[in-house]
């Protein structure tokens, strides 16, 4: 049986923040980050938390973390309340918040790796062993980035050396918030892999905030879409995608006679794009339903001395689903 | 053993922070200097030193090189402690300090330590080289005493430091301009540069609210040949007991600034 890592349940959050109007005069504004969300997250699966800016991704990912107290609602992590045993949670966690800050500068990225270390808990015998072996899961040796200044690193080497401190207890939880924003595809690349193994073959929960819908997709096992403070839906890709409405689009290239058009509305279809290149027809038709007209489509084609080059029907993407969602406004 | 740990940790944060910023530490070590060439030639321009011995009872270059180091060594202390949280937060380490599970105070006690051995590092290159220019090797021992005061004035500084941080961000939130109308203030009531017995009443009031404006009392007898035995140790016996004292008041201020900035979020 799968265990619970994460169980959070109508977390709710509001900011008060001040908005200045002239110079002595300010206006107190109340901003609703959460307004009531629950979802669990089990060991052994990568759960995405995606979201449009302000959604309220990273307040989640905050509270899980013991750094923002809640207005409403319990999280527990592993069985540990996040607010009344916040101490015994961070043991089980390990965070990645910003990739770009996050160490100090004048310390190497081992020194700040045995900083963190040491603050965290660990004995120095087993942090020198944790943070080679990190070093070299991350491939940080090989960058040479070992023994270079913190403020000498790429960003690409920043975001491993956060990963590496996120895991520098070997939590059972990780919590990475965007943690291959703004980095070259090879880093992004190692990093996604290695979250996939962590979860897969480690057996750690992760939860992985992302706006890259490419990313998302495969990455996460499961995914939580949240907008304005609410979970607006949640399950896997595969699932997510039916449950927007079904327009696909038929992409097919036919070669034959000039009427085209007349064969198209005949059967109904309105919205449909042609385009003439080389004498051969370029057809683009959105559909609820593809596979009934596909059938009728093809039919009428062929009886009209239509040879059908080429065919595919386009799925939706998690981003049509992430789009649509977020233009639903919750 | 964490505690012993979070020493380590905090002496590599300070060997990065000034063995590797080169230019800072020489200003450390010349700090002492430039305040008492500084304070000197501006005094032998408008008055006389021997005026100034008359009033003080020690000769201006030794009153403020032990001035200069006892500032330095002090504010060095505390300043680490104080700014701490701004400087975390500019850093974006703050939130990976909270999380660690170790209790708090060992943080904050772990703190001075390291730069306990920077009081000793500018002792050894202002105190010592002057008084044993003065007073021979006989300079050396008291030097070394007035090190060793230093010491206990720097550590002594943090409990009320820890309860002005506490305050200060508590109230204020992380503002930088508050500390530097604050550390100004604390600059003259610790009275090393400016005896306590030549403050007005209420500025000696705050003075012995102090713990480690005691302690540079007794370097200030101790330079001018006036220490009674007795009375040092009472001045003594007063800083220890304000430095209890305010620990667990500290503590709780920290405390009430963490917890405000867990319920605010950390930006």
């Amino acid at each position: 049986m799968r265990r619970e890592a994460v169980v959070a349940e109508n977390l709710k959050k509001r900011y008060v923040t001040k908005k200045r109007r002239g110079i002595l005069r300010g206006e107190k504004e109340v901003v609703e980050a959460l307004k009531g969300i629950s979802f669990k997250i089990y060991s052994g699966e990568v759960v995405g938390l995606l979201g449009p800016n302000g959604a309220g991704k990273t307040t989640t990912v905050k509270i899980i973390a013991t750094l923002l107290i809640p207005d409403g609602g319990d999280a527990w992590v592993y069985g540990y309340h996040v607010v009344r045993e916040a101490n015994t949670v961070r043991k089980h966690l390990g965070v990645l918040l910003s990739v770009e800050k996050g160490f100090y500068g004048k310390l190497t990225g081992r020194e700040n790796l045995e900083y963190f270390g040491l603050l965290y808990g660990l004995k120095r015998e087993e942090l020198k062993k944790r943070i080679d072996y990190l070093m070299k899961l991350l491939e940080l040796d090989k960058l040479g980035a070992v023994d270079r200044l913190f403020e000498e690193y790429s960003l690409g080497m920043k975001a491993r050396l956060g990963l590496a401190r996120a895991l520098l207890r070997d939590p059972p939880l990780l919590l990475l918030d965007e943690p291959t924003l703004g980095l070259d595809p090879p880093s992004a690349r190692k990093i996604r892999e290695l979250v996939k193994d962590l979860a897969h073959k480690e057996g750690k929960a992760i939860l992985y905030t992302t706006h890259n819908m490419f990313e998302a997709e495969i990455v996460c096992d499961r995914i939580i879409l949240i907008n304005k403070g609410r979970i607006v839906a949640e399950g896997t890709p595969e699932q997510l995608k039916s449950l927007i409405p079904a327009i696909r689009t038929i992409n097919m290239v036919v070669k034959g006679s000039d009427n085209i058009d007349t064969i198209l509305k005949s059967l109904s279809i309105n919205s449909y794009k042609v385009e003439r290149t080389n004498g051969l027809y370029h057809i683009k038709i959105n559909t609820l339903k593809p596979e009934e007209l596909l059938g009728e489509l093809l039919k009428k084609l062929m009886s009209n001395g239509y040879e059908t080059i080429s065919l595919k029907i386009e799925e939706p993407t998690l981003e049509d689903v992430f789009i649509y969602f977020a233009e639903k406004g919750g | 053993m964490s505690l012993w740990n979070m020493i380590l940790a905090e002496a590599k944060f300070v060997y990065a922070d000034l063995f590797r910023r080169k230019s800072t530490l020489v200003m450390i070590i010349a700090y002492p200097y430039i305040l008492t060439l500084f304070v000197v030639l501006l005094g032998y321009a408008m008055g006389s030193r021997q005026v100034f011995i008359e009033r003080t009872g020690a000769p201006p270059e030794i009153f403020f090189i032990t001035a200069g180091f006892l500032l330095i060594s002090i504010l060095g202390v505390s300043d680490d402690l104080l700014w701490r949280p701004n400087f975390e937060l500019w850093m974006g380490t703050l939130q990976y300090v909270l999380i660690s599970p170790l209790p708090r105070i060992y943080r904050y006690i772990a703190i001075p330590f390291p730069r306990l051995l920077i009081v000793i590092l500018i002792g050894a290159t202002s105190i010592v080289p002057v008084y044993m220019y003065y007073y021979g090797l006989g300079g050396l021992v008291e030097g070394a005493a007035v090190i060793l005061l230093a010491l206990i004035s720097g550590l002594f500084f943090t409990t009320p430091i820890m309860v002005l941080m506490g305050i200060i961000y508590g109230i204020s939130g992380e503002s930088w301009r508050i500390i530097n109308i604050v550390r100004p203030l604390l600059m003259i009531l610790l009275g090393a540069y400016y005896p306590r017995y030549l403050m007005p009443l209420m500025g000696r009031i705050v003075s012995y609210l102090i713990p480690s404006s005691h302690i540079v009392e007794v370097i200030q007898l101790m330079i001018i040949e006036k220490l009674d035995v007795l009375y040092a140790l009472s001045l003594i016996g007063i800083a220890t007991a304000l430095f209890i004292l305010y620990a667990p008041i500290g503590i709780k201020s920290i405390n009430y600034w963490e917890t405000k900035k867990l319920r605010e979020g950390i930006r």
